[in-house]
């Protein structure tokens, strides 16, 4: 069991990526993250019975895609990722936590917000005294029908 | 300079074959028919082999002209396709998307049929029907069905249809080489769009859309040999795109692709569009297909898989996966600039907007920016809709295009 503080700190950093991520802040996001953080989209299609990775990057390749973002051409709805922390497991100076996501998008033509996605955050979060940073975020989708999809990951 | 009303509405300065009337993509009778004379006579895949890989695994596939089936691997290995309508009371017999049935049971009254579409149980038979009705009389309505060009699983829903080899001809004769392996699926995703399912078709059927894609932009068209890819024309409506080597580590964030394909060269790329909505997209490491399931005039289901070799190590696969969600993922950058692109589409011509017209007017000696895979498509469109695709309601053709044909 977390002691309070430290589960209060892991949760303010879930919720501050979320933050990060909904407002373009991609600089802060990755502030967030280890060095070696590695970031995973994964989901189970019961259409072919297989687990499927559909993006898989290091620091370096979230660091590229976003920079690359400019360039493309994507759709400008923006997203609202609201997270649930649900359980936080701590080893040693690494906690383990579970957290539900949902995720809005508004349409910007009206405001009109639909639900896009549904899954759930398996974070891993490194712990040095009082400080916490992502080392590893694999989001579980379990919705797999996007429409035409999105250019920035969850 | 912009236009008036009558100039929006007035035929477009090219021959009638350059052009298609809007409305093609937004009548709902002109959709009806479509699913009656070119997807039900058509053969369509269904699934790949690896996704019944064992005895009695199955894959249930709303079949584009509306027919709900399911596609079984029989006890006897071979595989076969049938409605997923119990012939008792017209309930659906299987629900989930795919499974391991060795009986199908519908739940309603119990009806259950083995994997070669017989029926093999009714509950309670004797006692309703005493010796009027058996189970000789109940089995599964069969649809023709073949595996062939790379372990796909194509159906036709019309029983004395010609053989898939017939229908796809010569189209497939470039990419046959490098289909000699078996492959395996590692990426399956739908992607439901408000638009027109040839809209979809269409954006596969031309290059001149790399515009949308920075990724293509860089890799390709700015590449040596990008303007000498070639579309060439099949019988039924097929096309091909020749290939070029891609230059994937000009785009900041990729590299040149560590696997490829046997016998590909080198970043190599093969496109080859099925009349009358597939695509294979065999693209250096990964082969793509879509497979577009219309739903409406303006509204589409596409079934994207990803597939690689069965012999991949796990290496070799995780490379290939990495390659085909750089693109092609639901998150990949270019897969939704395509989809924006048609869902763009689909709002600008659904019924009231005024849209009036498409034009397909490019011509470069067919090569990657000529429009000629779209006047390819369409005019197997207007023969089997027996009537042309820029005059679909027969209101005279229009007077440009009468001095041009």
């Amino acid at each position: 069991m977390a002691k309070p503080e430290l589960r209060q700190a892991i949760e303010e950093l879930i919720y501050r990526s979320c933050l990060a991520l909904d407002a373009g802040e991609y600089k802060a996001f990755l502030a967030m993250c280890e060095n070696d953080f590695r970031y995973t989209i994964a989901t189970y299609s019961p259409e072919i019975r297989r687990d499927m990775v559909w993006l898989d990057h290091d620091r370096k390749g979230m660091e590229t895609l976003f920079g690359n973002l400019p360039k493309h051409n994507s759709d400008h709805s923006p997203l609202t990722r609201h997270a649930t922390v649900y359980t936080v497991e701590i080893d040693g100076d690494v906690a383990n936590v579970v957290s539900a996501l949902q995720v809005f998008r508004t349409l910007l033509d009206g405001g009109a917000t639909e639900l896009f996605a549904v899954g759930r955050f398996h974070d891993t979060v490194k712990l040095d005294g009082a400080d916490a940073k992502l080392a590893r975020r694999l989001v579980k989708l379990e919705t797999r029908l996007l429409g035409y999809g999105y250019h920035v990951p969850f | 300079m912009a236009k008036s009303a009558a100039e929006w509405n007035a035929p477009p300065k090219f021959p009638a074959t350059h052009y298609v009337d809007s409305r093609i993509y937004t009548d709902q009778a002109i959709f009806d028919e479509e699913r009656e004379k070119l997807f039900k006579p058509s053969w369509i895949i269904a699934c790949h082999e690896s996704e019944i890989a064992a005895p009695y695994d199955y894959r249930l596939f709303n079949h584009p002209a509306g027919v709900p089936l399911i596609v079984v691997r029989g006890d006897d290995g071979n595989v076969r396709a049938f409605y997923n309508i119990c012939p008792h009371r017209g309930n659906t017999i299987l629900y989930d998307p795919s499974g391991n049935a060795k009986r199908m049971t519908c739940i309603f009254h119990q009806w259950s049929f083995d994997s070669r579409g017989n029926c093999v149980d009714i509950t309670r038979a004797e006692q309703g029907y005493q010796d009027r009705f058996c189970k000789a009389d109940a089995g599964l309505r069969e649809v023709r069905c073949e595996l062939a060009f790379g372990g796909f699983v194509w159906v036709n829903l019309v029983d004395d249809c010609a053989p898939v080899r017939e229908f796809v001809g010569g189209a497939l004769d470039i990419l046959e080489p490098y289909m000699q392996q078996p492959m395996e699926i590692f990426h399956y995703h739908k992607a439901h769009v408000r638009t027109n399912f040839k809209l979809w078709h269409d954006t596969n059927s031309e290059f001149y859309h790399d515009f949308i894609h920075y990724f293509n932009r860089i890799t390709g068209m700015l590449q040596p040999g990008y303007f000498q890819r070639k579309y060439t024309g099949f019988p039924n409506g097929h096309a091909t795109v020749g290939s070029m080597q891609v230059q994937y580590d000009k785009y900041d964030g990729s590299k040149e692709r560590r696997v490829g394909w046997p016998g590909l060269a080198p970043g190599g790329w093969y496109m080859i569009d099925i009349f009358p909505g597939m695509t294979y997209n065999l693209r250096t490491s990964v082969l793509r297909i879509d497979t577009a399931i219309p739903i409406g005039p303006n509204e589409v289901i596409i079934e994207f898989r990803g597939l690689g070799l069965k012999s991949d190590s796990a290496e070799e696969r995780s490379q290939r996966v990495f390659d085909h969600n750089m693109i092609w993922g639901p998150f990949g950058r270019n897969l939704h600039e395509d989809l924006l692109g048609v869902h763009g589409q689909g709002r600008a011509m659904r019924g009231g907007t005024d849209s009036r017209w498409v034009l397909q007017g490019r011509e470069e000696n067919s090569t990657i920016h000529d429009e000629c895979g779209m006047r390819h498509y369409y005019a197997e469109w207007s023969r089997r809709m027996g009537r042309p695709a820029y005059d679909p309601y027969r209101e005279g053709k229009p007077e440009p295009a009468l001095q041009a044909a």
